[in-house]
């Protein structure tokens, strides 16, 4: 079966989801999952009254089954208490929909663990227990990274002349301020500049701020760089997502680290 | 045409039919070797373009391991030979990558500093089956053949796009294949230099200069023997109205659908292909809602691949995963119309729209400028 052989109950979500959209206001909480392997991700907003879901809302970056999986549960637990909601879980999800290819059956039927996710998330709200975003490292660190040092071309403490990048991938480290402005000047010269950080924003002013969203910078969040790799010259950047805890190889042209 | 209503004869037989079938076999071989300046005697037949790569790789390198045990491919070679140089790998070759730029494109100074003296054979994909970034083939035969390496070069992703020559471009070992200029599925063809040496893969009776063993699939033979008799006629003509498609399209979309960018040589890039990614949405919906309306593309999502890993291609241009995510592969063939182009400009930017609408990646604000 090919992954995107799917039940017309399936395209037909996909085609005509339902309750798409986010919820705000009283009594509302939402929950997110994603998947580390591919990067699907899945909000899921729950408007509660008398420990009912009163509305449901969602949002989904993904594949086709991504999409019809989390329009078939805001369909499923809407009306249903936070304890029967609580109860519907993936398999539930796939068979209202007439199943699923086996191989998406892991991968991006994950709208019972973002509705799962929000009920815990509203509980701990009405117990008064707001969860604290997780920030793991907001400072920029000035920890060496690996292999820095051993590469004849590639790796710039300042940039003098931002012309020599020129079509070039540059990784612009986050260093704090001077290292923004860097990431937004270098995108007149080249347009790829990744803008790396630990951070889930960055830590600039409203107007930095809103110039580096505008702009074509882009900006790996919640992730810093482990190593840098290539021959003499750069050629690749192991990265950490912080968020997911996961490593994987970028590649690069050149890596800017501002003292 | 023989071999499909008319005439059996295997070439192998010494009666009548079997000369016969000689003679067309010969002449088939002469017209392939045509269309890459080639002499007919350096054109072997095999059941497909995967099993010429197999045998340029494994009965170059088995053949020749006295002379070295280092082999160089690129990062965006076809999965074909990704594998085949993981199986080398094992069996004690060591195998070298070389990066390329954002374009997808071999950079020759990094492809010169991996060379050792034990390098046997240099193996780079004429162009990008997905992207469509035609590679500096020339060049790296030129530095092949001063530093007496053999070069590889998989053209499938190029026949028919591109004029192919072995001489002008040095190239030692060719693969082709029958399926992608039209002709019947089932048919490859290494082409095997003068003077070059290959084990072989498939032992028997001593076919294909015992280098391909085994009666030859005459049906295929003659029909990609047509095939390209077809494509020599046309394809003048034809590169230029498909790049007039691939223009127009990659104009169109980048100019009317915010925050998507062409993936691949913005020139450099096979005739007929169009290679774009959207921010903030991801391929294979987009490929499902194409189809509702009549379209087909590919995508480089790793939602529609079999590994659900992404393009290991567009990954080496430096992507990140989410951007390979969200790329969409258009090509044009020869039964595509300029009203096919028109389709997809007009379908596609309220797809990518209802699409982005779903995403908590798209935030409208930001595409706003």
């Amino acid at each position: 079966m090919k992954s995107t052989q799917y039940s017309e109950k399936v395209l037909d979500h996909f085609r005509n989801p339902r309750n798409v959209g986010t919820l705000e206001g009283a009594n509302v909480a939402w929950g997110e999952v994603g998947n580390p392997v591919c990067g699907d991700l899945m909000k899921m907003f729950i408007k509660v009254e008398d420990e009912k879901i009163a509305d449901i809302k969602f949002q989904t970056f993904g594949c086709g089954s991504a999409i019809a999986t989390s329009s078939m549960i805001t369909e499923m637990a809407k009306g249903k208490t936070l304890d029967e909601a609580l109860k519907v879980n993936r398999q539930d999800v796939a068979d209202a929909l007439e199943g699923l290819p086996p191989i998406k059956m892991h991968c991006s039927n994950l709208a019972a663990d973002a509705l799962h996710e929000a009920i815990k998330n509203y509980r701990n709200q009405k117990k008064g227990k707001v969860p604290l975003p997780v920030v793991r490292g907001t400072k920029a660190s000035a920890k060496e990274i690996v292999g820095e040092k051993k590469f004849l071309k590639g790796v710039y403490y300042t940039v003098d002349d931002p012309s020599l990048f020129k079509d070039k991938r540059v990784m612009v480290v986050d260093r704090g301020n001077k290292s923004l402005e860097t990431a937004l000047e270098l995108t007149k010269h080249t347009g790829r500049v990744i803008l790396v950080t630990p951070s889930k924003t960055v830590s600039a002013d409203a107007e930095l701020a809103t110039k580096l969203r505008q702009s074509d910078v882009k900006i790996i969040y919640e992730s810093e760089p482990l190593e840098i790799r290539g021959g003499d010259e750069v050629e690749k950047v192991l990265v950490h997502d912080l968020n997911e805890d996961e490593e994987y190889e970028l590649f690069v042209d050149a890596v800017i680290i501002l003292k | 045409m023989p071999y499909f209503q008319e005439r059996f004869g295997n070439p192998s037989s010494l009666h009548g039919e079997g000369d016969e079938a000689t003679k067309i076999l010969e002449d088939c071989r002469q017209t392939i070797a045509g269309f890459i300046n080639a002499e007919a005697e350096e054109i072997i037949f095999t059941s497909g373009a995967t099993e010429a790569n197999n045998l340029a790789l494994i009965g170059y390198a088995t053949r020749n391991r006295d002379k070295g045990d280092h082999i160089l491919i690129s990062e965006v070679e076809h999965i074909s030979i990704h594998n085949i140089a993981k199986y080398l790998e094992k069996n004690g070759f060591k195998v070298s990558r070389v990066p390329v730029d954002q374009y997808g494109k071999i950079n020759m100074q990094k492809l010169a500093s991996r060379l050792t003296p034990q390098t046997i054979v240099i193996s780079i994909g004429y162009a990008s089956n997905e992207i469509g970034t035609i590679q500096p083939i020339a060049e790296v035969g030129a530095l092949a053949k001063e530093k007496g390496i053999a070069f590889h070069s998989d053209a499938v992703a190029a026949e028919g796009l591109v004029p192919l020559d072995v001489k002008r471009d040095r190239i030692d070992l060719l693969t082709l294949s029958s399926n992608d200029i039209y002709g019947p599925q089932g048919l490859g063809v290494l082409y095997v230099r003068k003077g070059m040496k290959l084990n072989p893969l498939i032992i028997g009776g001593g076919q294909e200069r015992g280098l391909r063993s085994g009666t030859e699939n005459m049906a295929g033979i003659v029909g990609m023997s047509k095939a390209v008799e077809i494509m020599r006629q046309e394809m003048t003509e034809e590169i230029k109205r498909l790049a007039s498609y691939r223009d127009k399209l990659i104009k169109d979309i980048l100019a009317r659908i915010p925050k998507s960018h062409l993936n691949g040589h913005p020139t450099d890039r096979l005739a007929n292909n169009a290679h774009i990614r959207f921010e903030a949405i991801e391929g294979e919906s987009l490929i499902l809602a194409l189809r509702d309306e009549g379209v087909s593309a590919a995508t480089g999502s790793a939602c529609s691949s079999k590994t659900l890993e992404p393009s290991h291609t567009l990954i080496s241009t430096g992507l990140l995963h989410e951007e390979a995510h969200g790329s969409l592969e258009f090509t044009f063939g020869r039964f595509n119309t300029e009203a096919d182009v028109d389709r997809v400009i007009e379908v596609l930017p309220p797809i990518v729209e209802r699409l982005r609408k779903l995403s908590p990646l798209y935030k409208a604000e930001e595409s706003a400028r």
